[in-house]
């Protein structure tokens, strides 16, 4: 009985073996790359901000005539989060394979 | 520009564009009268992706978005983020698996898990709510480009504009017009990008990608005029852009309508990859967004009309299309603008209006009221509920109260309060209850409009919780109620969770 409660007991941070600790890694990963990029540089630009307005090193620095920060956030963080999924659908299918080949293609 | 008188050319463009769309959905009937389900029949992968992308683009996304940016420069940089991000949290937090729990309605989602009749009245509630939020900030839209193309006054604009886009809804509610998505994502996409090729042309910067060659505009705004539209801070502070971010990206992964993009193609494979291209399709338009942005600066100063900001922002709504007249566009290319957005937010009206509609008459009037309802009370019901949510909306838009993006972010500060919670936890963690998801949901409520209730006699909610931003505290604090409440209550019935771990979660081993 006590195996059966273990058994429907759902939880991200305690997850089960097999297919979904697999799953969470995966889900961490990603989360952590969307996370760092995203807030992570916002940080990274007010700790080097020279001026109230923010302006600083990376303000400064250019890339393709941008201001650095302005291509990274309006440019390059929407291209990230593309990549980022692309990332997680590739894995999720490999790990999905992987794990569906005792049995039958049921994931799709 | 609004008195000027009716802008003709662009008008008769509008006016084909949503006569185009009628015609195309009528033809499209006829072929394949049973194929379609609840956004279009399959059509693969990309058109999946335009599917989602044209199902998630409205007048914040082409209108409000470029208005913001034209105000506030590099701190409206937070909602294209905000606005791409939250697909990565949708995808790798909920789409696969909302998709195995097969509901695909929020009410009817946590009616189920929960099960709790009464979850799914509260979600429900919030559903219509969210909607009559988000089309607030349509029909301001609408309103100022109506205002626009028929050289009236806003308050006509949006009276107009509301008796076009119902009798819009009922004409295609009558005759079963389904909405033909790649066919509405290929003008939204052409009229957003054409235009701004042609700007960037004549401004002589890099027209060929307008989205990646506008950053020597950027440059000359600050050496010739002195305008520094990068500054990261010079309107928010680190926390504001980070929490309206974060707010706007929980938000996007708790919005119903988009929730319910999972279930038109056939297998979560192909759903997790459809939103990939919905994604790319998506940020091909918030690419461009700051280049009008930019450009619209650009011209205003080298005209020498820097607007006071008051008169700034009763103009940046409409800035898109104004800076498409002040590059000196011909008439009918602003008119494939105009139709552009005008679609983006006649559809996005359409979806809301027959979602909130439908929520009323199946969630809460049939499951409520009278759960002996025929079909034909229950059609009846919807039908006048559109009108009945349209009027509200009308009443509220009268008088708007902020800028397209700003309304359209507490919408998404309502549903990263109270949904997004609500199916996070519902998906991963299979110990919380209905009391802890009606205490959850409930307190979302409070938090999101805590601001304009309480903000007067405690001006530090107004600092914790600001209105458009609530979710950044707001998610996290709703998520320890919800922990806190199903704790100290018994737990879900065995049959939900025995569903959760082997059909949700352990499908495999």
């Amino acid at each position: 009985m006590e195996h059966d409660r273990e058994w429907y007991d759902v939880n991200i941070f305690r997850p089960r073996k097999g297919y979904m600790t697999g799953e969470v890694v995966i889900i961490l990963f990603v989360l952590l790359g969307w996370a760092v990029a995203n807030f992570g540089v916002q940080a990274i630009l007010w700790l080097l901000s020279e001026t109230p307005q923010g302006e600083g090193i990376l303000t400064r620095l250019t890339f393709l005539s941008f201001p650095w920060h302005f291509w990274f956030t309006a440019q390059f963080l929407p291209l990230w989060f593309i990549i980022l999924c692309i990332l997680f659908n590739i894995y999720i299918d490999r790990h999905t394979e992987q794990h569906s080949r005792r049995k039958d293609r049921s994931h799709d | 520009m609004t008195d000027a008188g009716p802008n003709l050319i662009p008008l008769i463009i509008v006016t084909l564009a949503l006569a185009s769309f009628i015609v195309a959905g009528l033809r499209a009937r006829a072929r394949s009268a049973s194929d379609y389900g609840i956004g279009g029949r399959y059509i693969g992968r990309i058109g999946g992706g335009a599917a989602i992308a044209s199902n998630w683009m409205s007048a914040a996304s082409l209108l409000g978005m470029g208005g913001l940016l034209y105000l506030h420069g590099y701190y409206a940089l937070a909602y294209v983020i905000g606005w791409t991000g939250g697909y990565v949290l949708l995808l790798v937090l909920m789409a696969g698996q909302i998709r195995r729990f097969g509901k695909y309605t929020a009410p009817d989602f946590v009616g189920d898990r929960y099960a709790s009749p009464m979850a799914g009245l509260i979600s429900a509630g919030i559903s219509i709510t969210i909607s009559i939020i988000y089309c607030t900030a349509q029909f301001k839209g609408i309103g100022m480009l109506f205002g626009w193309l028929f050289g009236t006054g806003y308050r006509n604009g949006v009276i107009l504009g509301a008796v076009v886009v119902v009798g819009y809804v009922i004409i295609s509610g009558v005759l079963g017009v389904a909405r033909n998505q790649q066919l509405q994502y290929t003008l939204l996409i052409v009229s957003f990008i054409l235009p701004l090729m042609v700007l960037a042309y004549k401004l002589g910067y890099f027209w060929v990608l307008p989205q990646f060659g506008y950053g020597v505009a950027i440059q000359d705004l600050k050496r010739e005029f002195g305008i520094n539209f990068a500054a990261p801070f010079a309107s928010g502070s680190l926390f504001q852009w980070i929490s309206l971010c974060f707010t706007l990206m929980v938000g996007t992964a708790g919005l119903p309508h988009v929730l319910s993009r999972f279930y038109v193609v056939p297998n979560i494979r192909d759903a997790r990859w459809s939103l990939v291209w919905g994604l790319f399709f998506i940020a091909l338009i918030y690419w461009s967004a700051p280049a009008y942005a930019v450009f619209a600066r650009l011209l205003e100063a080298r005209a020498g009309m820097t607007l006071p900001p008051a008169a700034a922002e009763k103009m940046a709504d409409l800035i898109v299309i104004r800076t498409a007249v002040m590059g000196g566009l011909p008439p009918w290319m602003i008119g494939i603008l105009a139709a552009g957005a005008v679609s983006a937010a006649f559809f996005t009206v359409a979806g809301l209006l027959i979602t909130g509609a439908s929520s009323f008459s199946h969630d809460i009037y049939y499951r409520f009221i009278n759960p002996r309802a025929s079909e034909t009370t229950k059609m009846a019901l919807s039908k006048a509920a559109v009108v009945a949510l349209a009027v509200v909306v009308l009443v509220i838009a009268m008088d708007p109260p902020g800028l397209i993006a700003e309304i359209t972010a507490v919408a998404f500060a309502l549903a990263g309060n109270t949904i997004f919670p609500a199916f996070l936890l519902g998906i991963w963690w299979g110990r919380a209850n209905r009391h802890g998801v009606i205490a959850g949901m409930l307190t979302g409520v409070v938090i999101t409009f805590s601001t304009p209730l309480f903000g007067r006699f405690l001006p530090v909610v107004a600092d914790i919780f600001p209105l458009t931003s609530s979710a950044f505290f707001g998610a996290p604090a709703v998520i320890a109620v919800m922990v806190a409440v199903s704790l100290l209550t018994p737990p879900p019935p065995e049959e939900v969770r025995r569903f959760l771990a082997e059909q949700v979660h352990g499908h495999m081993d």
